[in-house]
């Protein structure tokens, strides 16, 4: 079992009321689309965002099959709102 | 000719009204400004401000990979994006593009695409703060 913290913002991290939140993930190792799952399944709070959103892997936005270990910085990129 | 990498510049609070110095080589036909300004209202409610959080060193990441792509897509001379982080009054400018091409189509081309990029794929968020 690994546990990944991902970062939240915008409308996630106002839906979840946090700036973080932590999966837990069964095995030593993910994939990007598994914590995304995760993500949808462990916090109802923000699951109607994750299916719009991508996974950022060490600030690189990740493919659904990207590897993911404990130490990658994760975040969820929703719906983003520049210029 | 060897094009030019864009030039990208995240910058605390409102814009400076006086842009930011860049540097295009000689043989611009167009030159392009486009400048965002904070609304007084977002749907429909009064605002003050925007507060504008950015993702780093992402975001500055994908503004640089986003600005060389359109650079070398529309064959444009330069570019350069400036963007404010945290909070951008009413009233104020918060975006500015510029760019330099030899020719208007492109330019306009490349402008657009890159504005609708970036509402896209630069993780940038804005919140209005309410009157």
């Amino acid at each position: 079992m690994i546990e990944l913290t991902v970062k939240l913002f915008g409308p996630a991290a106002r839906a979840a009321a946090t700036s973080e939140l932590s999966v837990q993930i069964d095995g030593d190792a993910t994939i990007a689309a598994d914590v995304l799952r995760a993500l949808r399944d462990q916090h109802t709070s923000i699951a109607s965002l994750v299916d719009a959103a991508r996974l950022a892997v060490n600030h690189e936005f990740a493919d659904a099959d990207t590897p993911v270990r404990a130490s990658d910085e994760l975040a969820l990129i929703g719906q983003v709102s520049g210029g | 000719m060897t094009r030019m990498s864009a030039d990208v510049h995240i910058i605390e609070g409102p814009l400076p009204a006086e842009p930011t110095p860049w540097t295009h080589a000689p043989g611009n036909g167009a030159l392009i400004l486009f400048e965002g300004i904070a609304r007084p209202s977002e749907d429909g409610e009064p605002i003050l401000a925007l507060d504008y959080e950015a993702y780093e060193p992402m975001c500055s990441r994908q503004l640089q990979l986003l600005g060389d792509d359109i650079v070398a897509k529309h064959g444009l001379i330069a570019l350069c994006v400036e963007h404010s982080t945290g909070r951008v009054g009413v009233g104020a400018c918060s975006f500015r593009l510029r760019l330099a091409s030899y020719h208007r189509k492109e330019g306009l081309a490349a402008m657009d695409e890159f504005i609708d990029r970036l509402k896209r794929d630069v993780p940038l968020w804005k919140t209005a703060v309410k009157a």
